[in-house]
């Protein structure tokens, strides 16, 4: 008898066909896998399949007062790429976004860096140290610059104090800036993260080695260490720029009538404005575009890497 | 692992990840099960909930209530009543809900409400009658009524009386005043700003389904959004910009005024010479609300004269209870913009028309194209 089913022996007569089921279970490996991502995959299709395909289902219909209309059409997504409300409101939050996430990936990088190969002694702490605003909630951080940035904010009363300027600057709230600069900051540990953790990767003998073959600091850099740490950079852009795009809460409290994103104007349709499905088709035509933005970063950037290593 | 060891360690570099994960997930379940156990208990307590503004939340307006189930009703607070109304309509129950008068119609085609019983409450007799003796409130109410009134008031301007240099009287061109760009706050949902702007653009609001209404208000609106730098719902974020001179004026409601002037900011709440843009607003009851004789309870403390008293002397609003204007001598009520007899401050100004759902959509929509500078 095997010591696993000795361990697992149930009582009774399906002895042989449990210890059956369990010898097929360990030794087909893609059964093994299946079984251990079932329980994912259940939650994944209630909480994101379904509700995807139901959206994608009440986008082709059409709101009359309360009711819907049951015919399918695409009527919703002809109005979005018609109307310049809807496609300017796109582009700009791809904007504001990529912005905002370029700000930050140029930001966290260095910080990665002296973290990843400067510091040697408690890397924990510098660690806690770094994330510590993301203890707290980020309702509270977007409050936190309209206390910075608001009209008698701390910049403004500072910039006062010092006599540099004699009235408040208006436009460091409510503006685009604003809400890129929230933003940035808000989620600047979800780009930390991955390009600190691809850089700490990196076997400290490569370094050593392109030393020893004559490159200096900066090419050391570009075609050693930005190549090797390119699926952090990669991460930490799409794990910032594809939550912001959708974002509303940010530009709701910091933004102005001119910083508007597409995430306000899909909750208004599921709001305010009460038609579900043209928040459903705006959703949907968010979410396709963000992927084709990805796509095209991910094309780029192995160009760009391919480019860098030749 | 004690709090002290584990400062000490991690000083060492030697807190190894498993732990400091471990420390972390107490830290965050404390907080995430401290948000959930009171609301779990609330669920549970059998208080009537009332879905209302912000602001309406207070001790003060349920002191009846409290006095006899001991505790505040619940709450949940939406941003605006039609936002409220797309809640409901996807399945959220609450016992009471604040729209205003206008609304009732369009709202009872949803199904979602049920009529309320009006010998249920104590104070209904003192209640003024011409604010809840509309047609579309009584009609099919079994006797009673489908709203029960609570408070009124105005649409207007609040101005900073020291910034803003004003040029003969008072009118709905403050908003529109091409000197103070980028100084004027504006209320974000269509209900007020529309009707406003209609006001300003001379539209009768009988029209105001027209095409042509459309057209004209559109443009008054879209002529007024390079000037605006800010619209919002949150009363106190315009008020907090108005005291500190960011905004020289915004559309308001009364209380943005009373709580300004509270805080000694010069300020007026102006008196269009078109008119102002009048209100009554109250409370509706769910079909299937699942507490109803404590959301009687709470219509009960709802129209008493000390909350009347409060949300007239703290917040400026007129209140239903028809005692309650007893209570305030004719300077007070003057200094607060409200009158003796409420008919006299609503028929001066321009009341909302009940309107189809396709108008709302079509309002709601356009509002929010000319708001992104459409």
């Amino acid at each position: 008898m095997t010591v696993t089913s000795e361990l697992n022996a149930p009582a009774g007569a399906d002895k042989t066909a449990f210890a059956g089921l369990r010898r097929l279970f360990f030794q087909n490996e893609s059964l093994r896998g299946l079984v251990l991502l079932t329980p994912t995959l259940v939650i994944l299709s209630i909480t994101v399949i379904v509700p995807f395909l139901l959206m994608g289902a009440m986008s082709l219909w059409t709101q009359i007062g309360f009711d819907y209309t049951d015919d399918w059409s695409f009527r919703n997504y002809g109005i979005i790429l018609t109307e310049p409300l809807y496609t300017t409101l796109l582009l700009r939050s791809l904007g504001m976004s990529m912005a905002a996430t370029l700000v930050t990936v140029m930001l966290a990088y260095p910080m990665a860096y002296f973290l990843a190969f400067h510091v040697q002694k408690n890397k924990l702490i510098w660690l806690i140290i770094i994330t510590l605003p993301f203890w707290t909630s980020y309702l509270l951080r977007v409050f936190a610059w309209r206390v910075v940035l608001g009209y008698e904010g701390v910049i403004n009363t500072g910039l006062m104090e010092i006599g540099l300027i004699s009235e408040p600057l208006s436009f460091l709230l409510y503006s685009k800036s604003a809400v890129i600069i929230t933003l940035a900051h808000a989620w600047a540990a979800f780009a930390l993260l991955p390009i600190y953790v691809s850089l700490e990767k990196i076997d400290k003998s490569v370094l050593e080695a392109s030393a020893d073959l004559g490159e200096g600091p900066v090419m050391r850099f570009l075609r050693v260490i930005l190549p090797l740490s390119m699926p952090g950079v990669i991460a930490g852009t799409f794990l910032m720029f594809i939550p912001t795009v959708g974002d509303y809460v940010t530009a709701a409290l910091v933004g102005g009538p001119d910083s508007r994103m597409i995430g306000n104007l899909i909750e208004l349709q599921f709001g305010t404005v009460d038609n579900w499905p043209m928040g459903a088709a705006l959703a949907i035509t968010m979410i396709i575009s963000i992927t084709m933005v990805g796509l095209l970063f991910m094309v780029l950037s192995r160009l760009l890497k391919r480019w860098v290593a030749a | 692992m004690k709090i002290p060891q584990m400062i000490s360690e991690a000083k060492r570099g030697k807190l190894s990840r498993r732990a400091f994960t471990q420390s972390l997930l107490a830290v965050g379940i404390v907080p995430v099960m401290s948000q959930v156990a009171p609301r779990a208990a609330s669920a549970s307590s059998g208080h009537a909930t009332v879905f209302t503004w912000g602001g309406y939340d207070v001790p003060e307006m349920y002191q009846p209530y409290i006095d006899k189930h001991g505790e505040l009703p619940d709450f949940s607070i939406f941003g605006a009543p039609e936002d409220g109304l797309t809640r409901l309509r996807s399945g959220f129950v609450t016992d009471l809900i604040h729209p205003c008068m206008g609304d009732i119609p369009r709202w009872r085609r949803t199904g979602l409400f049920q009529p309320i019983d009006t010998s249920r409450l104590s104070s209904w007799p003192d209640v003024i009658e011409y604010l809840h003796d509309t047609p579309h409130n009584h009609e099919d109410a079994d006797g009673g009524v489908w709203q029960v009134p609570f408070d009124w008031g105005q649409t207007s301007i609040t101005y900073r009386t020291d910034l803003y240099e004003l040029e003969g009287e008072e009118s709905w061109d403050i908003l529109w005043d091409e000197r103070y760009a980028g100084r004027i706050g504006m209320l974000a949902t269509g209900d007020d700003a529309w009707w406003c702007a209609a006001i300003k653009a001379g539209v009768p609001f009988e029209d105001i389904a027209t095409d042509e209404a459309f057209e004209a208000i559109s443009a008054v609106l879209r002529e007024q959004r390079p000037l605006v730098r800010t619209y919002t719902d949150d009363t106190s974020s315009l008020n907090q910009a108005l005291a500190s001179g960011e905004l020289v004026a915004a559309m308001t409601w009364n209380s943005s005024a009373v709580e300004l002037v509270y805080e000694e900011v010069p300020v007026r709440f102006a008196q269009p010479k078109e008119g102002a843009l009048t209100w009554v607003c109250g409370f509706m009851m769910h079909k299937d609300a699942p507490a109803p004789d404590r959301a009687y309870d709470v219509l009960d403390a709802l129209i008493s004269v000390p909350t009347g008293e409060f949300l007239t002397g703290d917040y400026g609003y007129g209140h239903s209870n028809g005692k309650v204007l007893d209570l305030f001598t004719d300077e007070e009520l003057a200094a607060l913009t409200l009158t003796r007899d409420p008919a006299e401050l609503l028929e001066a100004g321009h009341r909302t028309i009940p309107q189809e759902p396709e108008w709302t959509s079509r309002m709601n929509t356009t509002y929010e194209q000319i708001k992104a500078g459409f």
